[in-house]
């Protein structure tokens, strides 16, 4: 039960962070809806592939994304908008921040150390931040695109009236 | 079928020169390309005007200009056009109206002399209200907060660290300011708020505060967008787009710098 109520608490969140940055981007106002629904699947399902599965960021933020992209593809054509609509403030609330901000506060301390063996602490505290955090952006947007570049016809006809 | 297809080709042929034609596919690439739609939207929808139109488009998309050659193969009619590419904020509502309007020119619903009306219908569409904008990006990146593991405390000093923060971006907006040192000022901002955490003690999550703080400002459309264009084999316009994402990052990462030298937060 307990594991539950995490779960839809993710999902609940990661539908608020999608509408606000989805409102950055000035999308037409009938996709909001679509854009929690999709952030909150994706989120929760990388939550699940993460947290309760073991499985690693990179793989979790791609599978995500990928059904990210799928349900964008198929809201699409209903709500005649392109997929970009939905599924890139979708992807938002899954940007890895804290480990870019961990990445920039390890160079930071870098910069300020003296010693050998702190400097190659937090060297390594840089490199692996900044390796997780790129290569999750990377999986993420990657995972997003293939379902759009695999179903072009679909995606470049949905504003068709 | 085919007939009628073809009757609609010479039909819209018959009002539009490649000229006309070349200018206007570039406007709206130009357009397109500023509302933020990727290169090969804006590469399909162009293709799709043109076939329509009777001629075959070859399209370049630069980082600053587009330009759109025109070839009508039986007559050998050609014409080339150059546009520079407008600095719009991102609009998926205008992508949308840009998309649907290059369908009804495919289609022959709309002709040239009206898509540019149209188009500038989307152009004058007003943006959503700044205040709900605001209200909606406060509450989002409080939400980012609580799903990196930030508590109630730290989730409401960064509300206040992007209501702030986005204030101060909405009024370099207003007056013209330079992008870069807009993000830069805004980032420094709410990052000043966003380390109350470690300041007064009163959260027991004060990183996730002050690393949530700012990511409200991460250029997260551009970043997708250029894996798009890497994709599609749009090298430049990766390039490009990467290249301006990285600068506001680093603009990002500045002001979050000079916060912490001020506050003298103990990282040096």
């Amino acid at each position: 039960m307990e594991i539950f109520v995490k779960i839809i608490e993710d999902a609940v969140f990661a539908a608020i962070a999608a509408i606000g940055f989805s409102a950055i981007s000035n999308p037409p106002k009938v996709a909001f809806k679509y854009c929690a629904l999709i952030a909150a699947v994706g989120h929760a399902l990388r939550y699940c592939l993460t947290t309760l599965w073991g499985m690693h960021l990179v793989w979790g933020s791609f599978i995500s994304a990928f059904v990210i992209g799928c349900l964008a593809i198929y809201f699409a054509p209903k709500v005649k908008c392109p997929p970009e609509t939905f599924a890139y403030p979708s992807l938002l609330p899954m940007i890895p921040g804290i480990y870019a901000y961990k990445s920039l506060q390890a160079f930071l301390m870098l910069l300020g150390r003296g010693s050998e063996e702190e400097f190659t602490h937090y060297a390594y505290l840089l490199q692996f931040n900044g390796l997780t955090c790129v290569l999750v952006v990377f999986a993420m947007v990657l995972g997003q695109m293939i379902p759009i570049f695999l179903f072009k016809r679909k995606s470049f006809s949905a504003t068709r009236g | 079928m085919i007939s009628i297809a073809m009757m609609m080709t010479a039909k819209n042929k018959s009002h539009v020169c490649a000229a006309d034609a070349s200018r206007f596919l570039a406007n709206y690439s130009a357009y397109l390309w500023g509302y933020g739609a990727t290169c090969i939207r804006i590469t399909k929808n162009v293709n799709r005007m043109a076939e329509s139109l009777g001629y075959r488009a070859d399209i370049t998309i630069l980082p600053k200009h587009v330009a759109v050659a025109l070839t009508d193969e039986t007559s050998g009619e050609y014409a080339h056009y150059t546009c520079s590419i407008k600095s719009l904020p991102i609009s998926y509502l205008a992508n949308t109206g840009m998309s649907k309007l290059s369908w009804d020119v495919a289609e022959g619903k709309v002709d040239i002399a009206c898509a540019e009306k149209v188009m500038g219908r989307i152009f004058r569409t007003p943006l959503m209200s700044v205040w709900h904008v605001m209200c909606l990006v406060v509450l989002a990146n409080a939400a980012f907060c609580r799903l990196f593991g930030g508590d109630p405390i730290a989730m409401a000093i960064v509300g206040f660290a992007t209501l702030l923060g986005y204030s101060i971006k909405n009024i370099c907006l207003k007056h013209g300011v330079d992008v870069r040192a807009m993000v830069l000022l805004s980032s420094f901002v709410s990052a000043i708020v966003g380390s109350a955490g470690y300041v007064f003690g009163i959260t027991s999550t004060p990183e996730i505060a002050l690393g949530t703080s700012v990511l409200y400002l991460i250029p997260g459309i551009p970043y997708i967008n250029s894996v798009s264009d890497m994709i599609d084999g749009h090298y430049l316009c990766f390039f490009s787009r990467t290249m301006q994402a990285v600068v506001l990052t680093c603009c990002i990462a500045s002001g979050l710098t000079l916060a912490f030298m001020i506050m003298n937060i103990k990282i040096f």
